[in-house]
């Protein structure tokens, strides 16, 4: 497991929680794929836990992490 | 066991078949001519010769088929008479081949398609090879490239043609060379980067320059000391290097942990080592119904005897893009001087047993080997973890890290992959292809049907750089050859 975390920030704009119409806040979280789990800090809802995964992130490091623990 | 349809390889017609497990597990792919009589093709060998590996049964993923968005040829004679592709076809494209001329610089006594006589046919012309690869980015979307021939790198225009394909977006650029001319020109390796090539696909048999030229012949004097050369001329321009032995029973089969352990000395330039046991199409030193069958399962337990430091049987697991038969594939980490298995949690990745769907197969795939297979990164070999950090701020978030630990340019591919001869083919296997020669007209066939060849040398697809030739002849029927 890793876990020196970075603080990945929404791309733009303020995001509000659509069900609990509060601010998203950075919070630490930890994603988790196939055998890899991920510590990161992520845009995420206080109340419920709804998080945001910014789409740089989602299209950028994500996916090429993703690609390295499938395999052919 | 299981049935299937196959062809007669005496006058390849499609005949029912069926996998047949003797007393001692090995498995025979079995049908009847009724013409010619009965043939059958040893597919899985007997337990007590492949002690590492699982049962025929257990090597086997189940797939849901992926039909082509847009065939280009009608389903009228039946597979695999129909290839074009068909709207039959199960699979989409993961690499599509352009054979870019059948003149060679070398005569192999083993050549699949027969290149290198006295009087090739002309080269498909600049306009031709521009027209094939815009007609396989229309059928087959951003797949996988490899320039093949005959010897691609004898044409001039090379680095054009690479670089007119990488503008079109595919993922993957690779030449499929001997590496000849690579080794003589230590600027051939730089052109080809700069134009945008990422991997080069070497022809890398034996070490021992006798075995070599049983393969190779002895056109080329210093062949092994030339490809060795090759290699270190596409170190230098940064390509990336996949080796692949083609293994014949009787000449290099014992050869095979010293080439792995060859292949990973040479550190990441080299970034795989791919066997193909020799299918018996084209030109061949062996005939098609006397040599002794090396199938896939015997390449496995080969690494398994003969490089037990790096390779158990575990390590391997059948394709989850072409049918299981047709290839194996193992990944590992270079770990020092090295390698460890990354095959743990795989399982799981590709969702532990359950089907998968062709086109999802085909996507993983064509991504896992244009990442694995491409050039190494600049920041090959450094563990500092400063690799990853496109953005220069500061402290390393975990999937950054996780990128440089498990980086392509540390990983390496063991690989193999069994064409279907007129011995062993398999209709159901034709139909999952993934691999298609693109004809000069534009149609795709898949590469087993493209090279095979009946007993006595005749063509299922002749003609294969002359654009205005027909479709395979019908042999569905009763006409025998």
């Amino acid at each position: 497991m890793l876990n020196r975390e970075k603080n990945f920030k929404p791309d733009h704009g303020k995001w509000i929680c659509g069900r609990c119409h509060v601010p998203l806040e950075q919070l630490k979280v930890q994603a988790l794929y196939l055998q890899g789990a991920f510590d990161v800090t992520l845009p995420r809802c206080p109340k419920c836990g709804m998080t945001l995964v910014p789409e740089s992130l989602a299209t950028g490091k994500m996916v090429e992490a993703e690609g390295l623990l499938e395999d052919k | 066991m299981h049935a299937t349809q196959s062809l007669c390889p005496v006058c390849l017609r499609r005949l029912e078949a069926a996998y047949e497990e003797d007393g001692d597990g090995a498995v025979y792919l079995t049908r009847t001519c009724p013409q010619h009589g009965r043939f059958s093709a040893l597919v899985w060998p007997a337990r007590d010769a492949v002690p590492s590996l699982c049962s025929f049964d257990q090597w086997h993923v189940v797939k849901t088929p992926s039909y082509p968005e847009r065939p280009q040829t009608g389903t009228d004679k039946g597979c695999p008479y129909d290839c074009g592709l068909c709207p039959s076809h199960a699979q989409h494209t993961c690499h599509g081949l352009l054979e870019l001329t059948l003149a060679c610089n070398l005569a192999c006594p083993l050549c699949y398609a027969d290149a290198g006589g006295q009087a090739p046919p002309p080269d498909p012309s600049r306009e031709t090879v521009s027209g094939q690869l815009k007609r396989l980015l229309e059928a087959s979307g951003r797949c996988n490239v490899q320039f093949s021939g005959g010897e691609p790198t004898l044409r001039a225009d090379l680095p054009d043609l690479v670089r007119e394909a990488k503008a079109l977006g595919f993922p993957l650029v690779q030449v499929n060379t001997n590496g000849v001319l690579l080794g003589r020109d230590p600027e051939l390796a730089q052109r080809l980067a700069e134009a945008g090539l990422d991997s080069v696909y070497l022809q890398w048999d034996s070490l021992d320059p006798e075995r070599l030229a049983v393969l190779r012949g002895t056109r080329v004097p210093n062949l092994l000391e030339l490809k060795e050369r090759a290699v270190e001329h596409c170190a230098r321009a940064g390509l990336g290097v996949v080796f692949v032995a083609t293994v014949v029973a009787g000449v290099n089969e014992t050869e095979l942990g010293d080439l792995l352990r060859d292949a990973v000395r040479r550190g990441p330039v080299v970034r795989g080592l791919h066997v193909q046991p020799a299918s018996f199409f084209g030109r061949s030193p062996c005939g098609l119904m006397s040599s002794r069958r090396f199938t896939l399962a015997h390449v496995m337990q080969a690494f398994c005897d003969q490089a037990p430091e790096w390779v158990h049987g575990t390590d391997f697991h059948p394709p989850h893009c072409e049918h299981s038969l047709c290839s194996f594939n193992a990944v590992y980490a270079r770990v020092g001087s090295g390698l460890k298995s990354e095959r743990e949690g795989m399982d799981k990745a590709m969702g532990g047993g359950m089907a998968v769907a062709a086109a999802e197969g085909s996507r993983i795939a064509k991504a896992y080997t244009a990442r694995l297979w491409a050039r190494p990164s600049q920041d090959a070999g450094r563990g500092d973890g400063a690799g990853a950090d496109c953005c220069g701020e500061g402290p390393q978030d975990a999937f950054s890290q996780f990128l440089v630990a498990r980086s392509a340019d540390r990983r390496f591919t063991l690989s193999g992959m069994a064409f279907q001869d007129a011995l062993s083919v398999d209709v159901e296997r034709l139909r999952g292809c993934c691999i298609h020669i693109v004809r000069p007209d534009g149609r795709l066939v898949p590469f087993c049907c493209q090279n095979m060849t009946s007993i006595a040398g005749h063509a299922l697809y002749p003609g294969r750089l002359d654009p205005a030739h027909d479709l395979a002849p019908d042999r569905s029927g009763d006409a025998p050859v």
